[in-house]
């Protein structure tokens, strides 16, 4: 008989498998990424392993790219990371019976996709190895998936010509993955407070307005949630 | 090897550890406490709004600023646009990494914006 191991890993392959097709191009763009504010191939890989945080990783590579202040650097990773905060707080009696060592592998490999399609599906069930084969197989395959597709761009890159413009191409990733958030009023009113006080607040020392900008976003965020709720329950 | 590359190197790896503990505190937080804590529900409602304002925040300036001053007709903000346009209509990843950087390209090398 098969163990319920098994039948984890085999429902939580076949349920991530389509959406890991679309981590394909995001894995080599970060390669390109990296590359193209001058990180070697060594630093490069380093990054994807170190880090493996898509977002966090596009998100200060032009801040390490202009030689921005290194508490600059971490607390705009910290804010493009605190989603997973949530996401953790969620997921964390899942793997509430599991060892240390178990949780610690869990929550490097704790990935938006994996997160999206498994939360539900992993809250619900209450065989401790169904849940283990369903989380960690997929997230290995991701990471594999991730590094793999990673070196393809780090050593791809060297192909392009180097006045194509290639540090664009990390403005363009993280406007695409700003897109799908923007269902709801309340984050249209955080992105564009966020990205309008960003440029406003530009001429402020050691690049605090972005810092501050992002901190205007998410408190106008917030106000906008409230006065459209209040509106609406009235 | 000279010595300021050598510190280089090592400011690097140290900045790339720097993002790297982010991703472990972060993912980590509750996981690892590994007992049943509870985010207040306001701060969990307020943390939502924390990417779309960072990605914005980060994004934005390159668009909308060409050099030191605002521009509304630079190369970017126009590939920016299309980037939108294409992201928002078609769900193929790859699309507006291509129509993006050709649009860019073309206005810069083409036209010579």
């Amino acid at each position: 008989m098969e163990s319920s191991f098994r039948r984890g890993a085999r429902e939580g392959m076949r349920d991530f498998l389509p959406l890991s097709v679309g981590l394909v191009p995001w894995a080599m763009v970060t390669g390109i990424a990296m590359r193209s504010i001058g990180m070697s191939p060594l630093e490069a890989m380093g990054m994807n392993l170190l880090v493996y945080a898509g977002t966090a990783q596009l998100g200060t590579l032009p801040l390490i790219g202009s030689g921005a202040t290194l508490w600059l650097i971490f607390l705009t990773a910290m804010v493009l990371n605190l989603r997973f905060v949530i996401f953790s707080a969620t997921l964390a009696p899942v793997f509430h019976d599991h060892r240390f060592m178990r949780r610690l592998a869990s929550s490097y490999l704790l990935v938006d996709g994996m997160f999206a399609v498994g939360a539900d599906k992993l809250q619900r069930s209450d065989d401790p190895h169904w849940r283990w084969g369903y989380y960690i197989v997929p997230s290995v395959y991701c990471w594999l998936l991730w590094q793999l597709c990673g070196i393809v761009g780090v050593f791809g890159a060297a192909v392009i010509p180097q006045d194509w413009s290639l540090e664009f191409m990390t403005t363009i990733a993280l406007t695409v993955m700003m897109i799908p958030m923007l269902r709801e009023r309340p984050m249209w009113v955080a992105a564009l407070v966020g990205g309008l006080g960003a440029v406003l607040l530009r001429e402020l020392p050691l690049r605090l307005g972005l810092i501050a900008g992002i901190a205007l976003g998410i408190a106008a965020g917030f106000v906008a949630e409230r006065a459209l709720s209040g509106r609406a329950s009235r | 090897m000279s010595e300021a590359v050598m510190s280089e190197g090592l400011w690097l790896w140290l900045t790339l550890l720097a993002i790297g503990s982010t991703t472990i505190m972060t993912r980590g937080s509750f996981i690892l406490a590994g007992e049943k804590g509870r985010l207040p529900p306001a701060l969990q409602r307020a943390l939502r709004y924390a990417p779309a304002a960072a990605l914005s925040a980060l994004v934005m300036p390159d668009l909308l600023l060409d050099g030191a001053g605002f521009d509304p007709f630079n190369p970017k903000l126009a590939a920016g646009l299309v980037v939108i346009v294409v992201a928002t209509r078609w769900r193929n990843p790859w699309l507006p990494f291509i129509l993006g950087m050709g649009v860019l390209l073309v206005l810069r090398k083409g036209a010579g914006w």
